[in-house]
């Protein structure tokens, strides 16, 4: 079943243009990465689904509901939770009020207690510092958190801008595999990705993304085997 | 593993925060993550760390007696402290509340919401024009009793800080400052301009609370600051218990979290505009508070007492308090009002010297003289300790966590970088 659909968006800053007509999908319980190099419109394409930015034109539809002029607060409520570029979390809280933000939004409080638990299985470190400041942890920790922050919304479909970003190659490997854990947990992820290789072998559909258009698309496995795709992101010729 | 410690159950995560504190002292100025919010643990971080470790009961006690002593403040007269002979100490106690009072609303607006507010001066005038132009009899309005005036110019005001909320606040930091600057002005100049509001001629015989003394005269007399005092001061203790329990409430996290990062607000889901909105709003409504106690005191308004210079010294007291931190806002502007009044020789420096103190506190404690550390989490001593016990009960700290990260290793990462 579709979750998320998005159909033939643009996004302009100002006059210039970032995204041109994009269509995808998202489907539930699926992971899918969008991977591209500088300035091919990932961020902005994150940005714009979780209301962030407004596309000019285009329609962009979760769960069955027509979405595109939400805003980003109510998105929230509905089930689309994000881990923003640069991690966004609050500098100035501890971990545990910066996962207490992560509930801000949501309905079901019932569930905090389990879902405060299930962030710190995947995160053990995040227990152990429940009370450290967010702005004094490590670049690895601060993923952590805003990974774990945006899940503690109980989300549909999470997210997440760039989570390899400033990491150690051994910590990448890991937010990869805690990616697909959160995956089998049931939570549909939506990544973009500047490490192509991780990305597409942790995806069920990936797409391409160059100067604002989808140019590939297809399995993730397809992809990491495409010659034009290998050049070009995998650094392999 | 045992739990029975007591109240500070995490070891490791005390002694993780015990490596931040070192690091973020050993980071400097130049560190990349965001060094504006650590205190750095100087005199007062040391009390603020003694005072949270103190049993409830014993807080209590301890306020209980500033209190009492706040109240007697202006019947001690101490000899050091006192203002006199060039100013009657118990009006410069008024004065200082007045300030205290104005401090509170707007850290409010700066401290707790990250707003920027250059033109806070347009409700602290609202508010002091409302009672003047409800009670004066210079006032072609209609005439109420003065005690009726202070919730109408606390709901004017709150409602010109929504008007001006609304159209000002999608836009953010340096262009939202440069809009209040020009709304204090604009009120200002409203002020002088607008025949019905007299101008410079003002208002005078403005009202006064009710109750006479066995000679005639009026208890709230204008050369008398006791009561006003006492009022004021009843006041600033009714609306910090308020302005506290909204801090800690779902309204002030969404504040913080505002202040912090907006954007990461929103996507956390927080309807950031309303929420500022209200911080503008009740800002406000405390501004215009004590501008109808100020002109109950002086018994006179006119155009003359609202300038930019104002607007910065409140700004002043909040930032010399400590943005975001109440105490902090009511001893900063208890501060700002007294050092003129009691030094007068230098009184006419003022600016001079609030302005040498200011950058001497920046450079050295950038946070204000009481940094703000907002507990955010309601009952957050038992959240705490609730996480705490299940890790004792579940989870072995040596044992090895099913997915993420070891933490064996990437602890000594933590404490070198």
């Amino acid at each position: 079943m579709t979750l998320l659909e998005v159909e033939g968006i643009s996004v302009h800053y100002g006059r210039i243009r970032a995204i041109r007509d994009m269509s995808f999908s998202v489907n539930e319980g699926e992971v899918v990465s969008l991977i591209g190099a500088n300035g091919a419109g990932k961020t902005t394409t994150m940005k714009t689904i979780s209301g962030i930015l407004n596309p000019s034109v285009g329609k962009i539809t979760f769960a069955g509901e027509d979405i595109t002029k939400m805003k980003a607060h109510i998105r929230v409520v509905r089930g689309i939770s994000q881990a923003p570029e640069g991690r966004g979390i609050f500098p100035g809280m501890t971990v545990m009020e910066n996962l207490d933000m992560g509930t801000f939004g949501r309905k079901n409080r019932a569930g905090v207690p389990q879902d405060l638990e299930r962030v710190f299985d995947l995160f053990p470190r995040l227990k152990e510092r429940i009370k450290q400041y967010g702005g004094t942890m490590s670049g690895g920790e601060q993923q952590m958190l805003a990974i774990g922050r945006a899940l503690m919304s109980d989300p549909k479909l999470l997210l997440l801008d760039e989570p390899s970003m400033g990491l150690a190659p051994q910590f990448i490997r890991q937010i990869f595999k805690i990616i697909k854990e959160i995956n089998k947990q049931g939570t549909t992820v939506l990544m973009v990705e500047q490490n192509a290789n991780q990305a597409l072998a942790g995806a069920h559909r990936a797409f391409v993304l160059e100067t604002g258009e989808i140019t590939h698309s297809g399995t993730g496995k397809e992809l990491l085997a495409n010659p034009a795709i290998k050049e070009a992101y995998l650094g392999v010729g | 593993m045992s739990m029975t410690d007591g109240p500070t159950p995490l070891p490791e995560a005390a002694a993780a925060q015990a490596a931040a504190d070192r690091e973020a002292v050993a980071a400097g100025p130049g560190s990349s993550v965001t060094p504006e919010r650590r205190g750095r643990p100087g005199i007062f971080g040391a009390w603020g760390e003694k005072w949270n470790a103190l049993p409830r009961q014993q807080q209590w006690a301890f306020l209980i007696v500033v209190v009492i002593l706040a109240y007697m403040l202006p019947l001690i007269n101490p000899p050091i402290i006192t203002t006199e002979p060039g100013n009657n100490f118990a009006l410069a106690c008024f004065d200082m509340a007045r300030f205290a009072l104005i401090a509170v609303g707007l850290n409010v607006v700066v401290g707790y919401a990250g707003l920027l507010d250059l033109g806070y001066v347009a409700f602290f005038a609202v508010g002091s024009y409302c009672a003047a132009m409800l009670t004066s009899p210079d006032s072609p309005f209609l005439h109420i009793p003065y005690l009726w005036t202070i919730p109408i110019a606390m709901a004017v005001t709150m409602f010109f800080g929504v008007v001006l909320g609304v159209p000002t606040l999608r836009l953010r930091g340096d262009y939202l400052a440069i809009v209040t600057l020009g709304f204090g002005e604009i009120v200002r100049i409203l002020a002088t301009i607008i025949p019905a509001m007299k101008g410079q001629v003002g208002f005078q015989n403005v009202g006064h609370p009710p109750g006479t003394e066995a000679d005639g005269t009026p208890i709230f007399s204008n050369s008398n600051g006791v009561p006003w005092y006492w009022l004021t001061l009843t006041i600033i203790i009714i609306i910090t218990l308020l302005v506290g329990n909204l801090e800690r409430s779902r309204v002030g996290r969404a504040w913080i979290a505002i202040r912090e990062d907006e954007d990461a607000a929103e996507i956390m889901g927080v309807p950031t505009f309303k929420y500022k909105v209200w911080a503008f709003a009740i800002g406000a409504a405390i501004g215009g508070l004590s501008g109808a106690l100020f002109a109950g005191q002086v018994g006179f308004v006119n155009n003359q007492k609202f300038d930019v210079t104002t607007s910065i010294l409140f700004l002043a007291a909040v930032v010399l308090g400590g943005a975001g931190n109440k105490v902090g806002a009511i001893i900063g502007g208890a501060l700002v009002s007294y050092i003129p009044l009691r030094f007068t020789a230098i009184a006419e420096y003022k600016y001079l010297i609030f302005g040498i103190a200011l950058v001497l506190i920046m450079i050295f404690r950038s946070q204000g003289l009481f940094p703000a550390r907002q507990r955010l989490l309601a009952y957050g001593r038992t959240a705490y300790q609730r996480v705490a016990k299940k890790d004792g009960a579940s989870l072995p700290s040596n044992g090895k966590p099913p997915t993420g990260l070891r933490p064996d290793r990437d602890r000594e990462k933590g404490i070198q970088a």
